[in-house]
């Protein structure tokens, strides 16, 4: 039987036997074993291009069905055992791929209501909230919490990106040249001076490219591994605050060393 | 005890000035010093406003547990306008499935997750940290001391919802052909009695 098989369509060995399952119109409560077991090997055979890495899952797989297949043509002597032995034998050997084949399949299914989600929350925009940071009090402005951690970075620069998907650039931009962090943390530094040693992080985030936004983002996180800045929450938006630290604003960031 | 105009007009225009940020019911109380139950019914009356004329393409939607303002889902087509690669940015099936798991059966580790789905798991949970989705949310007990992971709000956000619990209930077990061992017996009951 020919039957073009994409690897890429499945996402493991649990997926493509969910597959077969339902293409063969097999009762999962009741499967076939030596059916099932040489359409899964077929479909092994057929994908060439298992990475080593993946074949080893769908391997054992292979042989979790074979190791069932042969568990069930074992006959059962009656006349032998004992009742107690009975209990033991009378377990079904398909019964806890059935159960691993059932949880797996609740989640495939929740994955695809969540996908529904995300297309129907896709039709929706919101905005970026307005910087009303220079009409602020000083006392304000102090009210920051010191623990922005990584998952704030990462979270600040998710909607960042969402917030650039709107801003479709009005002109045509020349390839720039390859800028390195250690360029890039230089300028951020010079950023940070010319406001007064702090700007807001979306305010970082000028650029349209997506290779440069990153880049950006590599340097914030490069300078607060170096203690040349350091990141603040707000309170009342969540909007994160860049600060140069004291020492850096007297002009030593000119000998930067490449950043490993 | 302000009038209503007056409160839905302050009400929308700290939402406007929020942005994607939102403003929680306490926030919004705060700023227009009046009690929290007023803000709630002055929301609520806001909503409707937005739904029920038409021209409006603004309305108002609570996600991860703040009120913002959205821009209607009838008027996409135009907005899409804008966006120059709309389709960049959607999950893969992997990270999607990934995600279903760590979002019902947090917290969780990556093992409990590849035992589920039968296969290694690190990119799609590498991607969706990246993507501030999922975060370490504090480590399992025992040897190795493994990350447990958890949902954020930037999950809440991405997805449109209030909070976690307006998740989507997990899909049913696969509906069974009346072959329950326990089920067996009261079908072939039934169908002796019905006999008779």
């Amino acid at each position: 039987m020919s039957y073009e098989v994409k690897l890429d369509a499945f996402s493991g060995p649990l997926d493509l036997l969910l597959h077969l399952i339902h293409r063969l119109e097999i009762d999962i409560y009741d499967i076939p074993m030596a059916e099932l077991t040489e359409q899964y090997i077929d479909h092994i055979h057929a994908m060439q291009t298992l990475e080593l890495n993946e074949a080893s899952e769908y391997l054992v797989m292979a042989a979790t069905l074979l190791a069932i297949k042969s568990r069930m043509l074992i006959p059962i002597n009656e006349n032998e055992i004992d009742a107690e032995e009975l209990e033991i034998d009378e377990v079904d050997p398909r019964e806890e791929l059935v159960a691993r084949l059932i949880e797996y399949k609740k989640y495939k299914e929740a994955a695809v209501q969540l996908q529904e989600l995300e297309t129907e929350r896709g039709q929706v925009f919101t905005k970026a909230p307005a910087d009303l940071s220079e009409f602020m009090p000083e006392e304000q402005l102090a009210l920051f919490d010191q623990n922005v951690n990584v998952y704030d970075m990462l979270s600040a620069f998710q909607k960042l990106m969402r917030r650039k998907q709107l801003k479709k650039p009005l002109s045509t931009r020349i390839a720039r040249q390859e800028i390195s962090v250690k360029e890039q943390m230089r300028s951020v530094v010079s950023i940070l001076k010319n406001a007064g040693g702090r700007v807001m992080f979306s305010q970082l985030f000028e650029a349209e490219d997506k290779p440069m936004l990153v880049l950006t983002f590599l340097t914030l996180l490069e300078l607060m591994k170096r203690q040349v800045i350091f990141v603040e929450q707000q309170n009342n938006f969540d909007d994160l605050s860049v600060l140069l630290t004291k020492e850096e604003i007297n002009d030593e960031y000119e000998q930067l060393t490449e950043p490993n | 005890m302000m009038n209503t105009n007056n409160l839905l007009s302050r009400i929308e225009a700290l939402l406007f000035v929020a942005g994607d940020e939102g403003m929680t019911v306490k926030q919004l109380a705060q700023y227009i010093e009046v009690e929290p139950m007023d803000i709630e019914a002055g929301l609520s009356e806001l909503l409707s406003h937005y739904n029920e004329e038409e021209m409006r393409g603004i309305t108002l939607k609570q996600l991860a547990g703040t009120y913002q303002l959205t821009t209607k889902p009838e008027i996409t087509d135009t907005l899409k306008k804008l966006i120059e690669n709309p389709t960049n940015q959607v999950l893969t099936a992997a990270s999607l499935e990934v995600l279903a798991i760590i979002a019902y059966k947090q917290p969780i580790t990556r093992a409990e997750v590849e035992d589920l789905r039968g296969v290694k798991s690190e990119r799609p949970i590498a991607t969706l940290v990246s993507r501030a989705l999922v975060q370490e949310v504090g480590r399992a007990e025992g040897t190795g001391r493994a990350i447990l992971y958890g949902t954020t709000k930037e999950f809440l956000n991405y997805f449109g919802l209030k909070n976690i619990k307006e998740l989507p209930p997990l899909p049913e077990e696969v509906d069974q052909e009346d072959d329950q061992p326990t089920d067996l017996f009261l079908t072939k009951f039934q169908e002796t009695f019905n006999q008779n």
